[in-house]
C-alpha cells in the first residue's frame, strides 16, 4: 500500500495552495490612498455619530416630548454604522477586491439576520405589552413617570435593521 | 478590479481550483468569521429583545460619562470615543501590516504588527478601567424606602428614573444608614474630609444633603448590566484573543518562519479576525452607547 | 452483467492512466514531494489522532455507534416505566441503585433518562455520529480529494467531540445526575440549581459539554464547506457533484451558522446559572422565597435555542437525504430523477429551516401574529419536501431495483419521511398545535420524520459503504432481519402514539394512572415498550454484525462492488491516506449515468463518447 500523501507536506511551503491561480496585486501608493481615504472616512462618521448620540442626550433631556426626532437620529446612527461596517468590511478586509461570487457567499446568509432581528424585536415587544396588560405591578413600578407619561406607548424606539 | 479580465476567461467552478481564488485557509477563516458573527448577533439581537420588553431603559448619556483623571465631570461619551479611535487606529495598522505582508517586508509586518499589538493592548486597559469604574462607582439610589449607594453591576443597576418626588426622599433620609449618608454628603461637598463627616451625627449629615444635587434614582432594569458585561466581556475576549494571535504572528514573522514559507497568508488571516473585532466594536458601539 | 462489469472496468483503468499522463506533467514537482515524504506512522498517528479523514470518519462512526446503545438505552429503561408504571423491576435496583429504589424507576431517574436520550440521540449520534461519519469519509472521496482542506483542525474536531463525549458521561456519574430539564433545556428549571437535583452540577456540565460539542462541529462544517468548495478535483463542477456532497454542504452550512447562536444561549444561561444575573428569569418564588432576578424573559431562551434546534432537525435530515438519493439510484440502476430539483429542494431547505424556529414555540405565549407567519413559512417546507419525495419514488419506479440491505433502509427512509412528514403539517399549523402539544404525537411526528428516518439513512449509508469503508462487507442476511424487525417495529412504536396523542395523551409524563383521562391506552403502552425491547435488541445484533464484519466480514474483491459512478469506487480496495495511489481521476460527467445508452453505468471518469446520447 503507497503512502504518497502527506498532510503536514502538502500545507508546506512548496505545495503553497495549488487551488489558487493568482495572487491580487495592488498598486503600493493607489492601495496607501484608499487606506488613508477609509481611515478618515471611518473616524469622520465616526465623530457625527457621536455628535449625534450627545444631540439625543439633549433632546431627552428636555421637557417636550422629542421622541419622533430622537427615533429619527438613532435610525441615522443605525445607518451610519452600516456605512462604517461596509467600509471596514470592503477595504480594510478586502473583500471588495474580492470574485463577486465570494462576495455574495458572506452578504446572502447575512440576509438571514433580518428575519432574526424582525422576530426577536417585535417578540421582545409583545412581551412587554403582554406584562403591562397582565402585570400591573410591572407596569407601575417599571413605567418611566414625570414627563414621559404622557405617552403610554413609549417604547425605545431602536431602529429594527440597526445590528448585522 | 484588476482581476476582471482574467475572471471571463476562466471557469472558476469547474474543479480543480478554489472557485473563489482563495486559500483554502483564508476561507475557513471568512466563515469562522460569518458564524462568529452569529454569535455576536444573537447576543446583540437578544439584549435588543429584552430591552423592547421594557418599559424604561437608561440613557447611555447618563451611564457612560465618566473619563479618567477627571473626577466627576459629566462627559458622556467622551472616554468610549477614544476607545473607538485606538481600534479603528489599530485596524489601520493591522492593513499596513498586511500590506506589507504582501510585499515581503518582513521590517514592515513586525512594525505594524507591534503597533497593532499596542492599540489592542491599550483598548483592553481602557475596557478594563471602564468596567472598574463602573462596578466601583457609587450612585445614590431610592429603594424600599432608603437611600442606597450601588454600582453598576450583574445584578443591580443604579440607573432607573430620576425621583423628583423630594417628600419621599426626606422621608427616604431617616431610614438611610450613616455610611451612606457620609458618601451621599461626600460626593457633592469636599469641604470635609471623610473622617470630619464620619464623627457627625446622622442628624447633621442630613441637614447637608442637598437633595436638589443628588439625582437619586430608581433602581433600573437589571438586565443592562448582564448584557453590557456579557456582551463587551465576550468582544474583550476576542481582542484579547487578538492580541494573543497577533503576538504569536510577531513572534513568526521575527523568526523567519513567514520569509521561509514564502507568504505571509498567516498575517492575512489574523488580520481579517482582527478586522472583525473592530467590525463588532462598530455594532456593540452602537447599540450599547449610541441609541 | 459481471463481464460487462469488468469490460468497463478495464476500460476506465486505460482512460484513467490516459488522464494521469496528460494531466500529470502539472504535477510533477508536487508529486515528487510526496514520494519522498513516507513518514513513518505508529499505531497512535494511524488509529488514534490520525489526520487521514477515512480513520477520522471510523472514530466518529464507532463513538456514535457506542452513543447509541447509551441512548437507546436509555428509551427502553423509560419505556419499561411507560408500558408497566408501579411494577418493580429488581435488576434495575441491583444496577441504578438509589436511582431506582425498589426495582422502581424515580421521577427524577425518568427525566434524566429522557433529557439524555434527546441530547445523545439528536446531538451526539444523528449529528456528530451521522453527518461526523458520512462528511468526512464521503466529501474527500466523492469529489476527488487527497483529505479534508484542514486535515489537522478535521483532527480537532473529533477530539472536541470526544471531549465533549467525555464531560456527557461523566455527568452521567455524578450524585445529584445528569440534566434532567429536557434536551431543549428551558429555563427557569435550567437556571436555577433549586428547581431539581438535574438542575444543579448535571447541568453546568451540560452546557459545558454542549459548548465543547459546537466547537467541534464548527471545526468540521468550516472544512467540510472548503474542502467542497476548493478541493473538487478537475472536471467535478458543483453540478456534477454526488447529492450526497451537496446534502453535507447545506449540512455544514446549516451548523456554522446556527450553532454559534445556540453557543450564545448557552452562554447567557450558563450567567444566568452563576453569576445571578437575569437574562431568562423574572418573577419567580421557590419554596416561598422570591428570587432577586428580574426583567428577563424565559421566551428568549427558547428563541435562541430553536433559532438552533430547528436547523438542527436539517442537520440530521439532509445527510440521510443525501445518502438516500444515492444509494436509490445507485442501486436502481437509474439516474436520480430530477437532479436539480433535488438540488433546489435542498437549498430551499436550507434557507426554510433557518426562518421556521418559533413554530415549536406556538403555545409558549408567543405573540399570535409572529406565529401566524411562522405558520406560513412552515407550510412552505411541504413543498421542498414533497418535491424529494417525488423524486425518490420516480427514481425507484420501473428502475433493475437491487433490494440490497442499504436499498431496503434507503427505501424505509421514504417511506417514514412521508408518514413523519405528513403529521408535520398537522403540528405546523398553530391552531391544530394548541391540542396537539405536548401530547404523544409530537413524540410520533419528530420520532418517525427525524429519529428514525435519520438512523435509516445512517444504517443505508453503512451498509452501502461498508466495504469502501473496511474492505469487507457486512452479513446481508443479519441486514434483512435488521430492516424487517426495525421497519416494522419502529411503525409499531410509533404509529400508535398517534392516536395516544388526538386522545390528548400528554408526553414526559411519569405515571398516567393518576387522571381518568390519561389511563387510557395501559395495554397499548404495554406493547409499544415491548416491541421497543424488541427494536433494541435487534440493534444490538446490528451492532454485533458491524464489529463482526470489520474483522470477519466476506472480503471485497471488486473495487467497485455495487458498480457505481461515483469516485470512491475508483480509489484501490484499502485506500491509504491521500486516497488515491497515483493521480487523482479527472471527472466528465455527472453521478448519475446509469442506464444510459445500453449500458449498466458510466463511471465519472470516463470522458463523454463522441456518439454519446444527450440528457
Amino acid at each position: 500500500m503507497s503512502n504518497h500523501y502527506d498532510p503536514t507536506k502538502d500545507i508546506s511551503p512548496s505545495a503553497a495552495y495549488p487551488e489558487v491561480s493568482f495572487h491580487h496585486h495592488t498598486d503600493d501608493a493607489e492601495f496607501k490612498k484608499r487606506v488613508k481615504k477609509t481611515t478618515i472616512l471611518l473616524s469622520v462618521v465616526t465623530i457625527v455619530e457621536l455628535a449625534i448620540g450627545l444631540l439625543i442626550y439633549n433632546l431627552h433631556k428636555g421637557e417636550v416630548n422629542r421622541d419622533f426626532l430622537i427615533l429619527l437620529f438613532k435610525g441615522v446612527v443605525c445607518i451610519l454604522t452600516l456605512l462604517k461596517a461596509y467600509w471596514i468590511v470592503s477595504i480594510f478586509m478586502h473583500l471588495g477586491d474580492e470574485i463577486k461570487n465570494m462576495i455574495m457567499t458572506i452578504i446572502v446568509p447575512l440576509l438571514l439576520f433580518v428575519w432574526f432581528i424582525f422576530a426577536f424585536i417585535y417578540e421582545g415587544n409583545s412581551y412587554k405589552n403582554l406584562r403591562n396588560t397582565y402585570d400591573l405591578h410591572f407596569k407601575e413600578t417599571t413605567t418611566p413617570a414625570k414627563h414621559h407619561k404622557s405617552d403610554k406607548a413609549d417604547e425605545k424606539p431602536v431602529e429594527k435593521s440597526g445590528k448585522e | 478590479m484588476a482581476t476582471t479580465g482574467t475572471v471571463h476567461q476562466t471557469k472558476w467552478w469547474s474543479g480543480g481550483k478554489s472557485p473563489f481564488n482563495m486559500e483554502y485557509g483564508k476561507l475557513m477563516m471568512w466563515y469562522f468569521l460569518m458564524s462568529d458573527a452569529f454569535t455576536f448577533g444573537a447576543f446583540l439581537i437578544s439584549y435588543g429583545s429584552i430591552r423592547f420588553s421594557q418599559n424604561f431603559w437608561p440613557d447611555p448619556n447618563v451611564v457612560f460619562n465618566a473619563f479618567p483623571g477627571a473626577g466627576h465631570a459629566n462627559l458622556p461619551l467622551a472616554f468610549v470615543s477614544v476607545m473607538t479611535f485606538i481600534l479603528i487606529i489599530s485596524s489601520v495598522t493591522m492593513v499596513l501590516a498586511v500590506h506589507a505582508g504582501h510585499k515581503g517586508d518582513k521590517q514592515g509586518v513586525i512594525k505594524w504588527m507591534l503597533w497593532t499589538i499596542v492599540g489592542g493592548l491599550a483598548f483592553l486597559g481602557c475596557q478594563a478601567w471602564e468596567w472598574h469604574h463602573l462596578i466601583t462607582g457609587e450612585h445614590a439610589v431610592l429603594a424600599d424606602g432608603k437611600i442606597e449607594m450601588i454600582g453598576q453591576t450583574m445584578t443591580g443597576n443604579p440607573w432607573g428614573n430620576l425621583v423628583e418626588d423630594n417628600a419621599a426622599l426626606t422621608a427616604a433620609l431617616s431610614n438611610t444608614s450613616h455610611e451612606t449618608l457620609v458618601s451621599l454628603v461626600q460626593s457633592h461637598d469636599h469641604t470635609h474630609s471623610a473622617k470630619e463627616l464620619a464623627a457627625m451625627s446622622d442628624a447633621q449629615l442630613k441637614g447637608m444633603v442637598n437633595l436638589a444635587e443628588m439625582h437619586v434614582r430608581e433602581k433600573g432594569p437589571v438586565a443592562f448590566g448582564g448584557y453590557f458585561y456579557g456582551i463587551t466581556g465576550f468582544h474583550g475576549f476576542h481582542v484579547f484573543s487578538g492580541v494573543i494571535i497577533n503576538i504569536i504572528m510577531l513572534m513568526m514573522a521575527q523568526k523567519d518562519v513567514f520569509a521561509k514559507r514564502g507568504h505571509y497568508l498567516m498575517i492575512e488571516k489574523a488580520g481579517l479576525y482582527w478586522h472583525f473585532v473592530d467590525l463588532v466594536w462598530v455594532f456593540v458601539f452602537l447599540c450599547f452607547y449610541l441609541i | 452483467m459481471k463481464s460487462s462489469f469488468h469490460g468497463t472496468e478495464a476500460k476506465q483503468k486505460n482512460m484513467s492512466e490516459a488522464i494521469n499522463v496528460q494531466s500529470g506533467a502539472a504535477h510533477v514537482e508536487h508529486h515528487d514531494a510526496h514520494s519522498h515524504g513516507h513518514h513513518k506512522e505508529t499505531f497512535v498517528s494511524k488509529y488514534i489522532f490520525s489526520m487521514d479523514h477515512k480513520t477520522i470518519a471510523k472514530q466518529f462512526l464507532i463513538t456514535g455507534i457506542i452513543w447509541a446503545i447509551v441512548g437507546g438505552l436509555f428509551s427502553v429503561l423509560f419505556r419499561l416505566q411507560l408500558g408497566y408504571p408501579g411494577q418493580s423491576f429488581p435488576i434495575l435496583e441491583t444496577f441504578f441503585g438509589n436511582w431506582a429504589k425498589g426495582g422502581q424507576i424515580q421521577p427524577e431517574f425518568y427525566y434524566a433518562l429522557i433529557t439524555m436520550h434527546g441530547t445523545v440521540l439528536v446531538f451526539f449520534v444523528l449529528t456528530a455520529g451521522l453527518s461526523g461519519t458520512f462528511a468526512n469519509f464521503l466529501i474527500p472521496l466523492q469529489i476527488g480529494a487527497r483529505d479534508m482542506a484542514s486535515p489537522f483542525l478535521n483532527m480537532l474536531s473529533y477530539w472536541f467531540f470526544f471531549l465533549a463525549s467525555v464531560v456527557m458521561i461523566s455527568s452521567l456519574f455524578i450524585s445529584t445526575g445528569p440534566a434532567s430539564g429536557g434536551w431543549t433545556v428551558y429555563p427557569p428549571l435550567s437556571a436555577l440549581g433549586q428547581a431539581s437535583s438535574g438542575s444543579k452540577l448535571g447541568m453546568d456540565l451540560w452546557i459545558v459539554s454542549m459548548a465543547l460539542f459546537v466547537v467541534s462541529s464548527l471545526l468540521g462544517g468550516l472544512n467540510y464547506i472548503s474542502t467542497i468548495l476548493n478541493l473538487r478535483t478537475k472536471g467535478m463542477s458543483m453540478t456534477r457533484m454526488p447529492l450526497t456532497i451537496w446534502a453535507l454542504f447545506f449540512t455544514a452550512v446549516l451548523g456554522v451558522l446556527s450553532f454559534p447562536v445556540l453557543l450564545s444561549g448557552l452562554i447567557l444561561l450558563l450567567f444566568d446559572r452563576n453569576l445571578g444575573t437575569s437574562f431568562y428569569l423574572s418573577d419567580i418564588v421557590v419554596n416561598g422565597e422570591i428570587l432577586a432576578n428580574e426583567g428577563g424573559s424565559a421566551i428568549l431562551f427558547q428563541h435562541l435555542f430553536w433559532f438552533l434546534g430547528h436547523p438542527e432537525v436539517y442537520i440530521i435530515l439532509l445527510p440521510a437525504m443525501g445518502m438516500v438519493s444515492e444509494i436509490l439510484s445507485v442501486n436502481s440502476r437509474k439516474p436520480i430523477f430530477g437532479y436539480m430539483a433535488m438540488l433546489g429542494s435542498l437549498f430551499a431547505i436550507t434557507i426554510l429551516a433557518f426562518l421556521v424556529w418559533a413554530h415549536h414555540m406556538f403555545v409558549t405565549g408567543l405573540n399570535p401574529f409572529l406565529g401566524s407567519i411562522f405558520v406560513l413559512l412552515t407550510l412552505l417546507i411541504a413543498v421542498p419536501s414533497a418535491i424529494k419525495v417525488f423524486n425518490w419514488l420516480t427514481t425507484l419506479w420501473r428502475g433493475n431495483i437491487r433490494f440490497t440491505p442499504a436499498t431496503l433502509f434507503a427505501i424505509g427512509f421514504v417511506s417514514l419521511f412521508i408518514s413523519g412528514g405528513l403529521t408535520g403539517i398537522f403540528l405546523g399549523n398553530s391552531t391544530i398545535d394548541i391540542h396537539l402539544h405536548d401530547t404523544m404525537f409530537v413524540v410520533a411526528h419528530f420520532h418517525i420524520v427525524m429519529g428514525v428516518a435519520s438512523m435509516f439513512g445512517m444504517f443505508a449509508g453503512i451498509y452501502h459503504w461498508f466495504p469502501k469503508m473496511f474492505g469487507r462487507y457486512m452479513n446481508s442476511t443479519l441486514g434483512y432481519i435488521h430492516f424487517w424487525v426495525t421497519m416494522i417495529g419502529s411503525y409499531l412504536i410509533f404509529w400508535p402514539m398517534h392516536y395516544q396523542g388526538l386522545a390528548g395523551i400528554p408526553r414526559r409524563y411519569l405515571d398516567k394512572r393518576g387522571w381518568v383521562s390519561f389511563n387510557d391506552f395501559p395495554e397499548l403502552d404495554k406493547m409499544i415498550t415491548i416491541v421497543s425491547i424488541i427494536v433494541f435488541a435487534v440493534q444490538l445484533m446490528f451492532v454485533f454484525n458491524f464489529f463482526y464484519s470489520i474483522f470477519k466480514g466476506r472480503k471485497v474483491t471488486n473495487p467497485n462492488p455495487w458498480g457505481a459512478n461515483t469516485l470512491e469506487w475508483t480509489t484501490p480496495l484499502r485506500p491509504g491516506h491521500g486516497n488515491w495511489d497515483g493521480e487523482i481521476p479527472e471527472v466528465h460527467r455527472w453521478a448519475y449515468d446509469y442506464a444510459k445508452d445500453g449500458r449498466d453505468f458510466i463511471p465519472q471518469t470516463e470522458p463523454i463518447g463522441e456518439n454519446e446520447s444527450k440528457h
